[in-house]
């Protein structure tokens, strides 16, 4: 008796020290990896002002000053605020939420840089829970710049609350600390050349297009550069159609069947061609941007929904259209609808629940991503790739 | 006596059949011109819808649930909306939601397609009943010829509303987005069928 009683009170003692550290077990594996060695030559890189497409007051110059911080910390060197201040008044720049041709052009003639780091603040909530998401890209630079490595998070601060709260986030400026961390986990992994963060393709079904059509004349095997058009923007959320295209290029780069054109770059080609959509990309439209960039294909869509909340109660919502249309044919190759809440598929104890459009966002258009490719088949490798779509 | 009991239930029988048979009928709100061939139209434009709803969204996303549940059928492709809007922009059609019979023909020169489809979203969003609610949506849909600029067809679908188990269980009713995908299903069967 004296034996049973003493097995179980072990027992107990390491269930609740097993329940205890849960909690700040759930991002171990970022933990750890925190500082991948850079194994490249000391490589120069440009860090942009942080984009606000939150529609709020938010510490950007904080924002901006973590990322130079950790990128000094993983042995990259950043140019220097006074040389990056000259040359954007040199070229104008005012727009910092991408890259022309010719600002990269300049950057690596005039001073060298080997990247650009563009970070736009897709949210930032300060109220209990905070909430916070980004997205960042790091471009080349030179005649033809190209998206090096892009990824993003969505972090609310009761996504893990644990065991009595204990992994509840109250302070904004730890979330935003959180969120830096695991951001550059991802751009030191493409750094050190691990990764380009390609071949995760892992999404809940859930999370699929409602609606989904795919010509019979696409052909899914074949390398395709792709041009992202702004999201026409129905929703009462500001800048919901920028954040939709970022959110588009970032899971579309992981697949290495698409390869995309800098948002810079078609954004410029849209004002040089002097093209203000209605409602959507026409073919006219879609002609002109597919000859000036050469890109076979051209992705666009509206957007009717995109909802975040504030605080503990409510769930996100997002609601969109997208359409990829090919230069080849003149056709819509793809279309599709898809809508999700945060609480889908929520059954109990908030298990699953997704606190922000972003995190929500990211795994709808990675799927249709692989809609695209797959169509219920395996795809098969492109010739010369590391990755697949499984 | 036997005999008696047996005609009684056949009249019972029959008279339940009718209930069923009229219980089972719908008015028909459906118009199909008997000399079109909607075989031959392979290419529309679907123009945007009017809401007579609260919400001005809401036509705009009835309508991407058409046109994806529409393309998705492979019946007929439907061009992108950025081409439907250049089409209103460049033949200067004043309303593009209700385009006159000039109007559709002419759109249909310049955007290549052999009809326009357009639509109304009379009733979107939430009904209550006493204490019970749930989603409601009624659309209706005219396409139009744009060989001739003819009405070729119209059709109306309603689905959602109270029903008896929303009335005794609660519940709220199905989610708007799936009423929707069922509305537009109805008027697609009715225009493919």
């Amino acid at each position: 008796m004296i034996l049973f009683t003493h097995f179980l009170n072990k027992v107990t003692f390491l269930l609740i020290l097993g329940l205890l550290f849960f909690p700040s077990l759930a991002n171990s594996k970022e933990i750890k990896q925190e500082n991948p060695v850079v194994n490249e030559e000391r490589i120069r890189i440009a860090v942009f002002p942080v984009e606000n497409l939150s529609g709020t007051v938010a510490p950007l110059k904080e924002i901006r000053q973590m990322f130079i911080e950790k990128l000094w910390a993983k042995g990259v060197d950043v140019l220097d605020e006074e040389t990056l201040e000259k040359f954007m008044a040199k070229y104008r720049i005012r727009y910092t939420g991408g890259v022309t041709a010719e600002i990269a052009k300049g950057f690596k003639q005039d001073i060298n840089v080997s990247g650009v780091l563009i970070t736009s603040l897709e949210l930032y909530s300060d109220a209990n829970p905070p909430k916070i998401s980004l997205i960042s890209r790091l471009v080349s630079t030179g005649e033809n710049p190209s998206i090096l490595w892009m990824d993003g998070v969505g972090l609310a601060g009761d996504d893990s609350r644990g065991l009595f709260d204990l992994g509840l986030i109250e302070d904004p400026e730890v979330l935003l600390k959180k969120a830096v961390k695991i951001m550059f986990h991802s751009m030191g992994r493409y750094l050190a050349k691990r990764t380009d963060g390609r071949g995760d393709y892992s999404a809940r079904k859930r999370y699929r297009p409602k609606i989904s059509y795919r010509s019979a004349s696409f052909d899914p095997n074949r390398k395709y550069t792709v041009a992202i058009a702004p999201f026409f923007n129905y929703g009462l959320r500001k800048y919901a159609g920028d954040i939709l295209v970022l959110h588009f290029a970032k899971e579309l780069k992981r697949f290495d069947h698409f390869d995309l054109i800098e948002m810079g770059v078609v954004r410029q080609a849209f004002l040089e061609m002097r093209i203000i959509l209605d409602q959507g990309v026409s073919l006219s439209d879609a002609d002109s941007i597919a000859g000036l960039l050469n890109a076979d294909l051209i992705l666009g869509g509206d957007v009717t929904d995109y909802e975040d909340y504030q605080g503990v109660w409510g769930v996100p919502r997002v609601s969109f259209s997208a359409q990829l249309i090919e230069k080849k044919s003149r056709e819509v190759v793809w279309s599709s609808n898809s809508y999700n809440e945060g609480d889908e598929g929520v059954l109990f104890f908030d298990f699953g629940r997704v606190n922000t459009a972003s995190a929500m966002v990211s795994q709808m258009a990675r799927l249709i991503g692989r809609m695209i490719l797959q169509d219920g088949r395996r795809v098969e490798r492109v010739k010369g790739s590391s990755g697949k779509v499984k | 006596m036997r005999v008696i009991s047996k005609l009684d239930r056949f009249r019972f029988f029959s008279f339940l059949a009718f209930v069923l048979l009229i219980a089972c009928a719908s008015s028909k709100s459906t118009y199909i011109d008997p000399n079109m061939d909607f075989g031959a139209v392979k290419n529309v434009a679907v123009m945007p819808f009017v809401s007579l709803a609260r919400d001005p969204i809401v036509a705009e996303r009835v309508r991407d649930v058409f046109i994806n549940r529409l393309m998705a059928t492979g019946a007929v492709y439907v061009v992108p909306v950025g081409e439907a809007a250049r089409g209103v922009a460049r033949g200067e059609v004043q309303n593009p939601s209700a385009p006159s019979p000039e109007e559709a023909v002419k759109l249909g020169g310049i955007i290549k397609v052999q009809a326009v489809i357009t639509g109304t979203v009379r009733e979107y969003g939430e009904v209550r009943s006493g204490t019970a609610s749930s989603n409601i949506i009624s659309i209706s849909l005219q396409m139009i010829e744009t060989q001739t600029g003819k009405v070729v067809w119209t059709d109306s679908s309603t689905r959602g509303g109270i029903s008896i188990w929303d009335r005794l269980f609660g519940g709220g009713g199905k989610p708007m987005n799936k009423v929707t995908e069922k509305a537009v299903n109805d008027l697609i069967y009715a225009l493919l069928k």
